[in-house]
């Protein structure tokens, strides 16, 4: 399993642990390139905290993670991370074009400018969300689903091939939706993989081939034909006394509460 | 003698060009004020600025008052800073400790003592205030000082402030213009920067030895009181004007020095015309809190005037 | 040291600081519930102008009526913390300001300009500057009886609010959408939390001062909550920190220096806030429940334990009454060498021949439960979780060592008592455990 270059995402063992109530527990799975990946599971699950703990924004308790066999901090410049709208004060004097050409600051490195050539492709990635009239419009002035448009089209700046995207379609209308559905398709064709953490059962098997579904352990990962079953939901989203039990036991000890 | 002694506040201005353009061999108390001033000023507005968007404003007032031990700190290894001018080693030095200690032992208190964050940030810096106060107080033999940190002493600035404080500016506007993308990226959306592989923690401590250093500055120029008006008042007056980040930036900048220019002239003025010695610090902050407040007024104002013209032009004439 | 409590002169100061303290450390727990000691800060600088302010009206109108002063002070100081209250409100509300940015543009505000007229008073009425002064770091030692009776009736009525209240503030507190659904009036009781936040600050910066005060409420009250089993034990550990607090800071602050050989006096305000770190310290290491020493010792048993698990279960793979050289066991080390000497002595294996052990009856049955719990585990992970069998093992090792009894009763009821694993092997059933 290790160092296999052909799996997107290889996930070891994997324990998350806060002093919030979100933990995850001794995770493990493996999904192929070129997959529409969605991460499904009820409040509290761990999704969000799948997608900080993968992306190296927070210290895992355990376990390893690998993007096409090599860890995060060699392929970094390889995976895109589009956060939950709420997660950003869009109070912050910038404009649309200045949010979007913050996708390329990662790979320029320190101490370099944004060229010409990245202006340019800042420029092409808002016509293709629909927002180049939008360019130079202040963020605090934007709707929910512009500003999630423009989320999209900074990642698209990323030139990754990996995304990773944290409930993007909450607040936004079905329009926008679609539209975006229909972006993240393309990607998909070019043979990028993505993963989605997703809160609406109802357009699961409609958007995503392969699915993740977890409630603090991994409940199971798969085709979306196989995992999206009555049998599997039920699990997911019953309420697993067992395991919320044995994780808080867990984390009581090795940290020395009573 | 001091060329300004008993000029108001109009002829403060007459003398102070006069002397600009003359370039006489020895300067004024009141030009190495000016200069201190101006200096200060700008630099916490250029920091102040990204603080406000961050909304750290708290944790540089907790560095005000942590700097303190971090100056009796420095001043334990060098012997020097405690009493009359800072050297620059010691002020990096005493910057360095400061941040640390403070964020250290808050990380330890949220961390290992699983503390709730604004407690743990209150206890720490008003401990470490604590024993900074207690400690300058035996040093220095004076029971006075405690208030003499707070009120600052604006008088007793030496030409080698003016080196220190351009210094820490030049600093800080290097660091800020080199790593602009960073510390807007940082400030912005530290999720996206981390991932891109742009580390937060690093830019984090880096604004916060800025921090440390400027309040330092500020500090001894004009006391505690002015240290969180500087960082916070020219950066609220400028977003009351701008929405855009390159201009708000340079207007808060441009409000500090005003601000430190109109001080200096009003105590002064205010020396002269009624005998009235104030401290030059306080003067700055009440005029930051007026000219911020004077903006909102005039700001609403506007607005409804605004909006009694509309609304006189959709009722139909008859 | 109790001669401070007896003796007519240092009785008033000392009282009245302790009862300052009080009723800052019962507010206190209040800040450190709703998580705004940050607000506290703001409050007290924001006091300080109304201090200053009253000493001007009466150095200008009444010069001559001293002994009203110290109760003026406390009415100007309440105006002030409160205008302070609703500005930063006003800030936030309509010039949409961020909440720390409001705070901070108040605190440094009123404080600016308060500073701004003590620094001209410093001159023109030295005797009412000196008095303002006090209020930056506090100084007991100028009180007198009468000022300790005023200030005793204040920290009453604090004392007397929360008692009063406690059921609201405990439900408002812990749960306000159900305080919201049950008509309770969420709002009124806000306003009087601020209410007596402002009051407490006022009170307490006559001995603590404006620079530390917001310390004072948080200090205890975080020391408290190392201790607190509920909402009034957590006041009354706070309020009894508070005083101690209180009484330490006044005492030290005389005899430090005193000690030292200085002739100079320490302000009281960074000595009673030290006094109560330490106390707080003193939590943060030593309290039973939480305290960093014995999360510790717990966190090595728990350690132990596991290594004893592991090894007994070692012992056990190895068949029925097997001796085994302890230089064969996987791991060898001097560290395990040692840990056996003492499984011996604790009765979990026995030594027949130099370097060769076995398992006693009891280390037997012990290493039969640990095999039990991960069996079991096992099969839980497979059945309800859906885990592949290859995968299970790694957590279950974790596992067999946390499972409680009354866990371990759920799992064979919830699983039907299985016997065998997942890898076929068989699970050591219950009656041969007990």
């Amino acid at each position: 399993m290790n160092g296999n270059p052909s799996s997107a995402l290889c996930i070891n063992h994997l324990t998350v642990n806060y002093d919030t109530r979100s933990v995850l527990w001794d995770l493990s799975f493996e999904v192929p390139s070129g997959r529409f990946v969605g991460i499904i599971g009820p409040n509290g699950a761990g999704k969000s905290s799948l997608i900080k703990a993968v992306l190296n924004l927070v210290e895992p308790l355990s376990g390893s993670i690998e993007f096409f066999g090599k860890p995060f901090k060699e392929v970094s410049h390889r995976i895109a991370y589009v956060p939950q709208r709420s997660s950003v004060d869009w109070d912050f004097p910038i404009t649309a074009f200045d949010l979007v050409l913050m996708g390329r600051y990662g790979k320029l490195g320190v101490l370099k400018w944004p060229r010409a050539a990245d202006r340019a492709a800042a420029r092409r990635a808002l016509e293709m969300v629909g927002m180049d009239h939008l360019a130079h419009r202040q963020i605090s002035q934007l709707s929910g689903g512009e500003q999630q448009r423009l989320f999209i089209a900074r990642a698209l700046l990323q030139e990754a091939d990996i995304y990773f995207m944290d409930e993007p379609f909450i607040g936004v209308d079905m329009a926008t939706e679609k539209a975006i559905v229909g972006l993240l398709d393309l990607l998909r064709k070019e043979g990028k993989t993505l993963f989605v953490v997703h809160h609406d059962l109802n357009t699961v098997e409609q958007y995503f081939d392969f699915l993740i579904l977890l409630n603090t352990s991994l409940i199971a990962t798969g085709a979306t034909s196989e995992v999206f079953t009555p049998e599997l939901i039920r699990r997911a989203y019953g309420k697993n006394f067992l395991i919320d039990e044995a994780a808080r036991l867990s984390k009581n000890k090795t940290s020395g509460m009573r | 003698m001091n060329p300004y002694t008993g000029t108001d506040f109009f002829s403060f201005f007459g003398v102070l060009f006069s002397r600009l353009f003359s370039w006489s061999s020895s300067i004024a108390t009141d030009e190495i004020q000016l200069l201190v001033l101006i200096g200060v000023g700008l630099s916490s507005a250029l920091i102040g600025t990204f603080l406000v968007l961050k909304q750290m404003t708290m944790l540089a007032n907790s560095l005000s008052h942590t700097l303190l031990l971090g100056i009796v700190a420095a001043y334990l290894i060098t012997g020097s800073g405690l009493v009359g001018s800072l050297g620059l080693t010691s002020l990096l030095i005493a910057s360095l400790i400061t941040a640390l200690c403070t964020s250290l032992l808050t990380q330890f208190l949220t961390g290992s003592g699983k503390l709730q964050e604004d407690a743990s940030i209150g206890i720490v810096f008003t401990t470490l205030f604590a024993i900074g106060v207690v400690l300058v107080t035996l040093f220095t033999r004076n029971a006075h000082i405690g208030t003499e940190m707070v009120m600052g002493n604006s008088d007793a600035l030496h030409v080698d402030d003016i080196w220190l404080t351009y210094a820490v500016l030049l600093l800080n506007g290097a660091l800020i213009t080199l790593f602009f993308k960073e510390f807007k990226i940082t400030a912005f959306d530290p999720g996206l920067a981390r991932s891109s592989g742009i580390s937060t923690n690093f830019f984090n401590y880096l604004l916060m030895i800025l921090i440390a250093l400027t309040a330092i500055v500020v500090f001894r120029a004009v006391g505690l009181v002015l240290v969180l008006a500087f960082f916070v008042g020219p950066p609220l007056i400028a977003r009351e004007l701008t929405h855009r980040l390159a201009p708000l930036l340079f207007i808060s900048m441009g409000t500090a020095a005003v601000c430190a220019l109109l001080s200096v002239a009003l105590s002064r003025h205010v020396l002269t015309v009624y005998q009235a010695p104030f401290s030059t610090g306080a003067i700055l902050v009440t005029l930051i809190g007026l000219f911020y407040f004077t903006l909102i007024l005039i700001k609403r104002l506007y607005k409804r005037g605004l909006m009694k013209k509309s609304v006189s032009v959709t009722i139909p004439n008859n | 040291m109790l001669r401070y409590l007896t003796d007519p002169i240092l009785q008033a100061p000392t009282i009245g600081c302790m009862l300052m303290c009080l009723s800052a450390s019962l507010v206190g727990v209040l800040v450190f519930i709703r998580k705004r000691s940050l607000i506290g800060e703001a409050l007290s600088h924001a006091a300080y102008p109304g201090v200053v302010l009253t000493a001007l009206f009466f150095a200008l109108f009444f010069p001559e009526q001293q002994e009203a002063l110290p109760f003026a002070f406390l009415v100007g100081a309440f105006l002030s913390a409160l205008g302070g209250l609703f500005l930063i409100d006003w800030l936030q509300r309509v010039a949409k300001i961020k909440n720390d940015a409001a705070l901070s543009l108040v605190l440094a505000l009123f404080f600016g300009v308060g500073i701004l007229i003590a620094s001209r008073m410093q001159i023109t009425h030295a005797l009412f500057y000196q008095q303002i002064q006090v209020f930056l770091y506090g100084q007991a030692a100028t009180m007198l009886d009468v000022h300790v009776i005023i200030y005793a009736l204040l920290a009453m009525v604090t004392v007397c609010t929360t008692f009063l209240l406690y059921r609201l503030l405990l439900i408002v507190n812990f749960d306000r959408e159900f305080a919201t659904v049950t008509k309770i009036w969420v709002k009124g009781i806000d306003a009087i939390f601020f209410f007596l936040l402002v009051l407490s600050i006022v009170i307490g910066i006559r001995s603590v001062g404006v620079v530390l005060m917001s310390g004072m409420l948080i200090v205890p009250a975080a020391a408290a909550r190392f201790f607190a089993r509920g909402l009034a034990s957590f006041f009354c550990i706070s309020a009894f920190f508070g005083l101690i607090s209180g009484f330490l800071g006044n005492y030290l602050s005389v005899e430090l220096p005193r000690f030292y050989g200085l002739s100079l006096s320490l302000p009281t305000g960074p000595m009673i806030l030290l006094s109560s770190v330490l106390i707080f310290l003193f939590a943060l290491f030593f309290s039973k429940e939480r305290g960093l020493v014995r999360r510790y010792v717990r966190i090595f048993r728990f350690k132990q334990q596991c290594l004893t698990d592991n090894v007994l279960k070692a012992l056990w793979k190895r068949g029925e009454g097997a001796e085994v050289a302890l230089t064969e066991l996987q791991g060898f080390s001097w560290r395990l060498t040692i840990l056996l000497r003492k499984l011996r002595y604790q009765g979990w294996v026995v030594s027949a021949k130099p370097g060769h052990y076995r398992l006693s009856a009891d280390g037997w049955l012990r290493a039969l439960r640990i095999v039990r719990l991960h069996r079991l585990w096992e099969v839980y992970l497979v059945t309800h979780l859906g885990q592949g069998k290859d995968r299970v093992h790694r957590n279950a090792e974790e596992i067999e060592h946390i499972l409680t009894p009354e866990l371990e009763q759920e799992l064979t009821e919830l699983l039907q008592d299985p016997k065998q694993d997942p890898h076929d092997q068989p699970i050591p059933g219950r009656p041969e455990v007990r």
